[in-house]
């Protein structure tokens, strides 16, 4: 049943029975997750990236926990594409909820070799991990380039047919941001996802030494939720493109203020690993609250579009 | 089906030297020795992740143990303050909730059949795991040999809790205010010396890493089995944030890598198959 409050319709055709979401490298594929109960109400499972080859990951320490949030450094561990889409991705469509198929790489070649691999995967969109801050020294270059970044998406655009959203980084300042984002939408990208981890760092002072092993690291949780908000809403004035926004969400009252700030769906993320089912919980309490406010999501979202 | 839902406190009790077990009411069901759950208290839940806790008791329903506020059964975790997620979990009063996800991870390997009884040896707050064991060796086998070690009489918070079970204790102190002077390596060098223990027994261990590593190097040298349960920083427990990664000697879970999920392929693993240094400098 079709829930009038919370169903997200975007320009590309895809219908979202909820704007809640799980986020990227919170969830698996949703497997894991399962274990616990019914995934059913989820607007849709947003995968951890897979790359063209298998990546072992960053070495132990890899998190660290901070006032409203942790730090990790996991360095996009997965099977590689080869092995995901012949164990888990079946087993992922399985559960019957849309599934964006989120996909990384190091370089031009891979970001072509990826794109060109899923086409026809099952997934409903892509979104492209422009923005880990954990591969290549979190240098970051496809994400803090408006050049970069539009040469990028320009060539998933002629390899995909899927539609895709890009996943920028929150690690510029904001009139970056923008042109960054103006870039992504110039070279044809469907939607964004706004943002990934900030850039951070913790230090054992008595021993002298990071408290994750490769020194820096991304940090997520309630503690980014701000910048979150401020960066989709400086993106939001400048496009019509549809935005998923994450970043913090951890409430229902969460969810509903990036739906204010001008984001069309939420991906929660953090959150998950305190309770596998806390996105799945959300779903009620979000569609309770905008009921009670005699509103809906898409009505949220387009108040923004109409400033 | 593992759970991931409130529970409600019915009892918390200190023991001293930051110490602590928590009492929560059930159900809780298919818990095996040697398994973890995530703890988190309900309203805290914004600014701290979980932690995780092996499952120290469990009562099913019908149990003589149950209070009359525990019909459903319940649970009972051994703790100590390290830090403001363990010291907020210290704190809870009866009544309070308790976010409990689990069971999650590997239980203690069974015994081999016709095989010698493992020699359990426990450090500190590493005797979580081995009540449940010691419980199942009541039922099935001959009572567990436990020996427990920590720095002084007051670190070794619950062996009360053991009353039951049966289990034959030994106890070292490194300042000898209880049992044996010195390590509980010494502890169990000098009973196997002795004729005391089954020299030719599995270990089964869970301690501080130095010490879970010490036992370890033994039993290599003595050709003995040894299964530890390691403790790691873990962010979501059920395999989904990565973060609680170990190195082991094996190819691991893609071809070639060597790093697995210790709260998936773990957190009970044969010694043998850690890389010690990489895999514990969580400090």
């Amino acid at each position: 049943m079709t829930r009038k409050a919370l169903v997200v319709r975007l320009p590309f055709g895809l219908v979202l029975d909820t704007p809640v979401l799980s986020a990227s490298g919170c969830y698996g594929a949703g497997l894991e997750g399962a274990a616990f109960g019914d995934l059913a109400a989820l607007g849709a499972l947003v995968t951890k990236t897979v790359t063209p080859r298998p990546r072992a990951g960053n070495p132990p320490p890899r998190i660290y926990e901070t006032p409203c949030g942790m730090l990790n450094s996991i360095g996009l561990e997965n099977p590689g594409v080869e092995a995901f889409l012949a164990n888990d991705l079946q087993r992922a469509l399985q559960q019957s909820r849309p599934l964006i198929l989120n996909v990384g790489g190091e370089s031009l070649e891979e970001y072509e070799a990826i794109v060109e691999r899923v086409q026809g995967c099952g997934a409903v969109a892509l979104e492209i991990n422009l923005s880990c801050p954990n591969v290549q020294g979190g240098a970051l270059p496809f994400s803090t380039d408006p050049a970069a970044c539009e040469l990028v998406v320009r060539r998933c655009r002629e390899r995909s047919t899927l539609p895709f959203f890009v996943k920028l980084s929150p690690n510029v300042s904001t009139s970056l941001l923008l042109e960054v984002a103006a870039a992504a939408e110039a070279a044809g990208a469907d939607g964004l996802t706004l943002i990934n981890t900030l850039l951070g760092r913790a230090i054992d002072w008595r021993r002298r030494k990071p408290r994750l092993a490769l020194g820096s690291g991304g940090l997520s949780g309630p503690a980014i939720k701000p910048v979150a908000i401020h960066c989709i809403a400086s993106v939001r004035a400048k496009t019509r493109l549809p935005i998923l926004g994450v970043g913090g969400a951890a409430s229902a009252e969460d969810i509903c203020e990036f739906l204010a700030a001008g984001a069309d769906a939420v991906q929660v993320g953090t959150a998950q690993f305190r309770d596998p089912l806390a996105a799945v919980r959300l779903v009620q309490e979000v569609e309770d609250l905008l009921v009670g406010a005699e509103t809906s999501a898409s009505e949220l979202t387009a108040s923004t579009r109409a400033r | 089906m593992p759970q991931s839902c409130l529970h409600r406190v019915t009892e918390n009790r200190a023991l001293g030297g930051g110490s602590f077990v928590l009492r929560v009411a059930g159900p809780f069901e298919g818990v095996r020795a040697g398994q973890f759950c995530m703890l988190q208290s309900a309203e805290l839940w914004l600014f701290l992740l979980p932690r995780p806790f092996s499952w120290f008791d469990v009562f099913e329903p019908g149990d003589t143990a149950l209070r009359s506020d525990e019909a459903t059964g319940a649970a009972t975790f051994l703790g100590k303050v390290v830090g403001p997620g363990t010291a907020r979990l210290a704190a809870l009063e009866v009544g309070d909730e308790l976010h409990v996800t689990g069971p999650l991870g590997r239980a203690w390997p069974s015994v081999e059949e016709g095989g010698p009884e493992p020699i359990c040896i426990a450090g500190g707050v590493g005797l979580a795991p081995f009540l449940l064991w010691a419980k199942e060796g009541r039922a099935a086998r001959k009572p567990v040999s436990l020996l427990y070690g920590g720095a002084s009489a007051q670190a070794l918070p619950a062996a009360g809790d053991f009353a039951a079970t049966g289990a034959d204790f030994h106890y070292a102190t490194l300042d000898g205010s209880r049992g044996h002077r010195g390590s509980v390596l010494d502890l169990y060098r000098d009973l196997v010396g002795r004729g005391l223990l089954d020299g030719a027994a599995p270990v089964y261990c869970c301690g501080p890493d130095p010490m879970m590593e010490a036992v370890a190097a033994e039993c290599r040298e003595r050709g003995l089995r040894c299964v530890v349960s390691l403790e790691t920083y873990m962010a979501c427990g059920y395999g989904v944030c990565n973060g609680c990664t170990v190195e082991v000697r094996s190819a691991g879970r893609f071809a070639g890598r060597r790093y697995v999920k210790s709260c998936i392929e773990g957190p009970v693993f044969d010694s043998e198959e850690l890389l010690w240094h990489a895999s514990t400098a969580h400090g």
